[in-house]
C-alpha cells in the first residue's frame, strides 16, 4: 500500500482573525514498508499533516491517495482507512480508559467488529510485539509505569493491524530507559510485521538511528526530503530552521572545516567511532 | 550556612496492592539515608532515571513532603519545623514539570503575584516585583496574555517568574523541559543558567537529560533512592558505563570518545561537547 | 468544532466599559437581568436593544462575536419558541391541530420570549467579553463577602472559578485530543441508539476524569509550594478602587433604570402597544 499526497494545503479557522495555514500545498509519497521519519519544530504542520493520513482532519485543498483512492471520496470507508492507517497521538497513554490492559487493547479491534478469536489473536500479537509481559494483561493500566503505558497504548493501535504506524513524539518525556524500550519495540514491528512506519520526532539522534528517510516540515511546507545521510549533512538549513543535527554530526563538520578528510554524513555514534578509527590508524601508520 | 544539607534522608511510603488475596499494603522507600550538601549560589543536577527517587528528594526541600527519617535543612530550618514552612517555601522554590498544572490565573502577571499575593506582601512591591520577573523571564510583552495560548517553553517561563517574584534564594527545578520541544527546552535552561549567573540564585535541577547536567557546576545521580555518584559534570560523564547501568545517557561525543578509548586511542575520557572532541581529535592527529 | 464556545471568554481591547470597575459592571448587568424581566411591551424591548446596542458599540467588541454566544443556545431558544407557540391557550386561534393550537397570543409570547431570551445572552456576555475573568472573580469576591459572616466561603469560591476558568481551554483541548485518538482505535460517536451512543462517551470520559483528577493534584501541589493557604492575610497585587466612572455608570444604571419603569407604566396607562 503507498500513500500520496497531492498538493495539500490546509487552513485552520478559514476567514476568520485566526486564520492559519497549516499546510502549504505539500506533495509526498510513502511506499509500502518504509520507515520514514518526520522531523519539524512546533507549528511547522507535521502534526496537521499526520491527522490528514489519518482521515481526522478533512483537508482545505488537495487529495490524500490511498492505494490511489482519494481517502475522502466515500466517507462510508474512512472506518476502514483509520484502520488500515494506525496513528498513535503524542502522550497515547492518556487515551487509556479500560479496567484491565488487555481490554483497552481489544477497543480497537472490538470496534472494527472483530470475532472474538480474532480479537483474541490481535491484542496477544500487538502486546508481544511492544514487549508487555502476559503476567501484565489482567493488570489496570493505569499500575503500569510510564513507558509500559505507552507501548500499551501504541499496542492499541496495533491490534487494528494497521498496514501503516503512525507515532507522534513516541519518546516524548520518557527516561532513557523507556525511550530505548519504545524505540526498540517500534523497530522490531518495523522488521518484524513489514509495518510502514512514520515517525514524528524532535529527537534527531533517534531519528538518525532508525529511519530509511527524513521528510523535514517547516512553515507548512515539506523543506527538505532524503536520507538521513542526505539531510543531516545541511547542518546549516536545518538550524535555520529551528533544528539540529546529531551532535557527532558537528564534530565532523568541524573537522572538515580544519581541513581533515573526513566524509559529512556521519551522524551515530557507531559509524562516528568507525571513521575516527580509521583515521587513527592511517596516522598511526 | 548551606542553603540545603540533607542527613539521613530517608522516605517512606505504603502502597496498596491489588493481589488475588485482596488488598495488601507493601513499604517502600523512596529514598534510602540520602545525605547531600548544596552551597549558595551553586548549580546542582540531579539525575536520574524515572522512579529513582528524585522527584522525592525536590519536594522534600519544598517542605511537600516530611521525611520519615533523617532532617532536610533549608538554610538552616528543619523542614519538619511546621512553623518554618512558609518560609523555606518563600526560600526555595519550585518549578514543576507540566507547565500546564502549575499556573493559577488566566493572565500571566495575575499568575506571577499569586506568590507574593499568598505571603501578604503590600500590592505596589507586588507590582513591583512582578514586572521584574517578567522582564527577568523575558516575558514583558505577555503580560497580559492569557497562559494556555502560549508555548510550553513560555509556559515553563512564566513559572519560574511567578516563583522568582517570591525572591526565593534557591529554585528547585523538577523536570522543567520534560515536556517541552527543542526550542522551548533552550529557552527555560537559558533563563536557568541566567538565573545562577546573573542573579546568584541556588539552581537545584532534577532532570534525566545528560546535556543538561552538563551545564551544572556538581552532579548528584540517584538510582533506587540513594546517591551512587557526586561530583562534577566532567568526573560523572566519564564514567560512561556506570551510568548507562543507572539507566542513563551520556552525550554522543562522551560516548563516542568512550568507545575510542576501549580501542587504545589516547583521548581523554571526559569530552562533553563539540569543542572539546575536536580539540581533542587534533591534538591526537599532531602526536601520534 | 469544540473551540466556538464563546462563553466566559474575554474580548481584550482597551475601552470605556473595559476600564469600569468589575463590581459596577457585576450590579448593572443584575439590573439589566431584572429589568428584561419587568419589560413585558415590544416598545420597552426596542428602548433595551437600543442601549443595549449603545453598550457594545462603546465595547469595542464585535457584534459578530456577541453573537456567536446565541449558537450555542440555540437549540434552547427553539425549544422555548416551540413551546410558546404551540401552547399557549388565547382567544385568537389562528390554527388547531390536536392538543397544538396556535394562537395570535402564543406567536406574541413566543416573540417576546426569544427577544428576551437573546437580550439576557447578549447582555451577560457583555460582562464577560469585557471583564478579565480575575476582574469577574474578584468582583464576585467582593460582593459575596458581606455573606461571609452566615458562612459563605466567598475566597473559596472566587478561587475555584478562576481555577475553572484557567482550566477551561485546557480541559477542552483534552477532550479534543482524546476525541481523536479513540476515533482513531474506531471509535464511532455519531450513529447509534442514545444508550450507545451514551456507551460510546466512555472512552472519553475515563481518560478525561482521570487527567482532570492528575491536574487537580498537581496544581494543589504547586499552589501550596507558592504558599497558599486561603485568604488568611493574603493580600492583592491589584486593589478595586471606585472611579469617577464607575459613579457615572452607575449613574447612567439608575437612569435607564427609571426608563424601563416608565416604559412600562405608560404601556399600562395606555396599553394599545401591546
Amino acid at each position: 500500500m503507498s500513500i500520496k499526497i497531492n498538493h495539500l494545503t490546509y487552513i485552520y479557522n478559514p476567514e476568520t482573525a485566526f486564520e492559519k495555514k497549516a499546510l502549504d500545498d505539500v506533495s509526498l509519497e510513502i511506499k509500502k514498508g518504509e520507515f520514514v521519519g518526520l522531523i519539524g519544530h512546533t507549528g511547522s504542520g507535521k502534526s496537521t499533516l499526520i491527522q490528514h493520513l489519518n482521515g481526522i482532519i478533512t483537508p482545505s485543498k488537495g487529495e490524500i491517495l490511498l492505494d490511489g483512492e482519494n481517502i475522502h471520496r466515500d466517507k462510508a470507508k474512512l472506518k476502514e482507512v483509520r484502520r488500515r492507517i494506525g496513528l498513535a497521538f503524542q502522550y497515547p497513554e492518556y487515551q487509556l480508559f479500560e479496567m484491565t490492559v488487555y481490554k483497552d487493547v481489544a477497543f480497537g479491534p472490538t470496534n472494527m467488529q472483530l470475532s472474538k478469536e480474532e480479537i483474541h489473536a490481535n491484542v496477544v500479537a500487538a502486546l508481544e510485539t511492544v514487549g508487555i509481559a502476559p503476567e501484565l494483561y489482567e493488570k489496570s493500566p493505569f499500575e503500569l509505569s510510564g513507558g509500559q503505558k505507552r507501548r500499551v497504548a501504541i499496542a492499541g493501535v496495533l491490534a487494528m493491524n494497521p498496514e501503516v504506524l503512525i507515532l507522534d513524539e513516541p519518546t516524548a518525556g520518557l527516561d532513557p530507559k523507556g525511550r530505548d524500550e519504545i524505540l526498540q519495540a517500534i523497530k522490531h514491528l518495523h522488521e518484524e510485521r513489514g509495518i510502514t512506519v512514520i515517525l514524528v520526532s524532535h529527537s534527531m539522534e533517534d531519528v538518525a538511528k532508525l529511519v530509511d528517510r527524513i521528510i523535514v516540515m517547516h512553515e507548512g511546507k515539506a523543506a527538505m526530503e532524503g536520507t538521513p545521510k542526505e539531510v543531516f549533512c545541511h547542518v546549516k538549513e536545518l538550524e535555520a530552521m529551528g533544528l539540529a543535527a546529531p551532535q557527532v554530526s558537528y564534530v565532523f563538520a568541524a573537522l572538515k572545516e580544519r581541513g581533515f578528510d573526513v566524509p559529512l554524513d556521519i551522524f551515530t555514534v557507531e559509524d562516528a567511532k568507525k571513521v575516527l578509527m580509521d583515521l587513527v590508524r592511517q596516522v598511526r601508520v | 550556612m548551606k542553603m540545603v544539607k540533607a542527613e539521613g534522608l530517608t522516605y517512606e511510603y505504603t502502597k496498596m496492592l491489588e493481589t488475588d488475596h485482596g488488598t495488601e499494603e507493601e513499604k517502600v522507600t523512596a529514598l534510602k539515608a540520602v545525605d547531600l550538601e548544596i552551597d549558595k549560589g551553586e548549580f546542582v543536577v540531579v539525575l536520574g532515571h524515572n522512579g529513582s527517587g528524585k522527584s522525592t528528594f525536590a519536594k522534600h526541600i519544598n517542605a511537600l513532603l516530611e521525611p520519615t527519617a533523617g532532617t532536610l535543612w533549608v538554610k538552616g530550618m528543619d523542614t519538619k519545623n511546621g512553623e518554618l514552612i512558609w518560609e523555606i517555601r518563600q526560600s526555595a522554590g519550585m518549578v514543576f514539570q507540566n507547565p500546564d498544572n502549575q499556573l493559577v490565573a488566566t493572565v500571566v502577571e495575575e499568575d506571577i503575584a499569586f506568590g507574593p499575593e499568598n505571603m501578604g506582601i503590600a500590592p505596589e512591591e507586588i507590582r513591583h516585583r512582578v514586572d521584574e520577573a517578567l522582564a527577568t523571564v523575558h516575558m514583558e510583552k505577555y503580560a497580559k496574555h492569557t497562559p494556555s495560548k502560549l508555548s510550553g517553553g513560555q509556559k515553563q517561563r512564566i513559572a519560574i517568574a511567578g516563583v522568582l517574584a517570591m525572591k526565593p534564594d534557591c529554585i528547585v527545578l523538577d523536570e522543567p523541559t520534560a515536556m517541552l520541544d527543542p526550542v522551548g527546552r533552550k529557552e527555560v535552561l537559558e533563563t536557568i543558567e541566567r538565573l545562577n549567573k546573573d542573579e546568584g540564585i541556588t539552581i537545584i535541577l532534577i532532570t534525566h537529560y545528560m546535556d543538561e547536567a552538563v551545564r551544572g557546576d556538581r552532579v548528584y545521580v540517584i538510582d533506587d533512592g540513594e546517591v551512587v555518584m557526586e561530583g562534577k559534570p566532567k568526573e560523572i560523564f566519564s564514567q560512561v558505563e556506570r551510568l548507562q547501568q543507572y539507566g542513563l545517557d551520556v552525550p554522543q561525543v562522551t560516548e563516542v570518545a568512550h568507545l575510542l578509548r576501549k580501542e587504545g586511542v589516547d583521548i581523554p575520557a571526559d569530552i562533553l561537547t563539540v569543542e572539546e572532541m575536536v580539540g581533542a581529535l587534533c591534538q591526537l592527529k599532531l602526536t601520534t | 468544532m469544540i473551540r466556538d464556545i464563546t462563553i466566559g471568554q474575554f474580548y481584550p481591547v482597551d475601552s470605556p466599559i473595559h476600564r469600569l470597575d468589575a463590581r459596577v459592571k457585576l450590579s448593572l448587568t443584575f439590573l439589566y437581568i431584572i429589568t428584561l424581566f419587568m419589560i413585558n411591551s415590544f416598545v420597552g424591548y426596542l428602548f433595551v436593544i437600543l442601549i443595549l446596542g449603545a453598550v457594545i458599540q462603546l465595547s469595542k467588541v464585535p457584534l459578530k462575536f456577541m453573537l456567536k454566544g446565541i449558537k450555542g443556545i440555540m437549540i434552547i431558544i427553539l425549544f422555548t419558541a416551540f413551546i410558546n407557540l404551540f401552547m399557549t391557550k388565547g382567544e385568537h386561534v389562528l390554527w388547531q391541530w390536536g392538543f397544538l393550537s396556535l394562537t395570535m397570543e402564543g406567536i406574541m409570547l413566543a416573540a417576546k420570549m426569544c427577544i428576551r431570551l437573546v437580550l439576557l445572552i447578549v447582555g451577560s456576555s457583555v460582562l464577560t467579553l469585557t471583564t478579565t475573568p480575575i476582574q469577574l472573580t474578584d468582583g464576585i469576591e467582593f460582593m459575596l463577602r458581606p455573606f461571609k459572616k452566615i458562612g459563605v466561603p466567598a475566597h473559596e469560591i472566587a478561587m475555584m472559578m478562576t481555577i475553572a476558568l484557567r482550566f477551561i481551554p485546557t480541559l477542552l483541548d483534552e477532550t479534543d485530543k482524546i476525541m481523536k485518538a479513540q476515533q482513531a482505535r474506531g471509535a464511532d460517536f455519531d450513529s447509534g441508539n442514545l444508550m450507545q451512543k451514551a456507551k460510546s462517551l466512555i472512552p472519553i470520559l475515563v481518560p478525561l476524569f482521570i487527567s482532570a483528577f492528575r491536574r487537580a493534584e498537581e496544581l494543589a501541589m504547586a499552589m501550596e509550594a507558592r504558599c497558599y493557604h486561603g485568604d488568611e492575610n493574603r493580600t492583592r497585587m491589584n486593589r478595586m478602587q471606585m472611579q469617577k466612572r464607575d459613579y457615572n455608570a452607575f449613574a447612567i444604571g439608575v437612569l435607564y433604570l427609571v426608563a424601563v419603569l416608565g416604559i412600562r407604566y405608560a404601556t399600562k396607562i395606555f396599553g394599545f402597544l401591546i
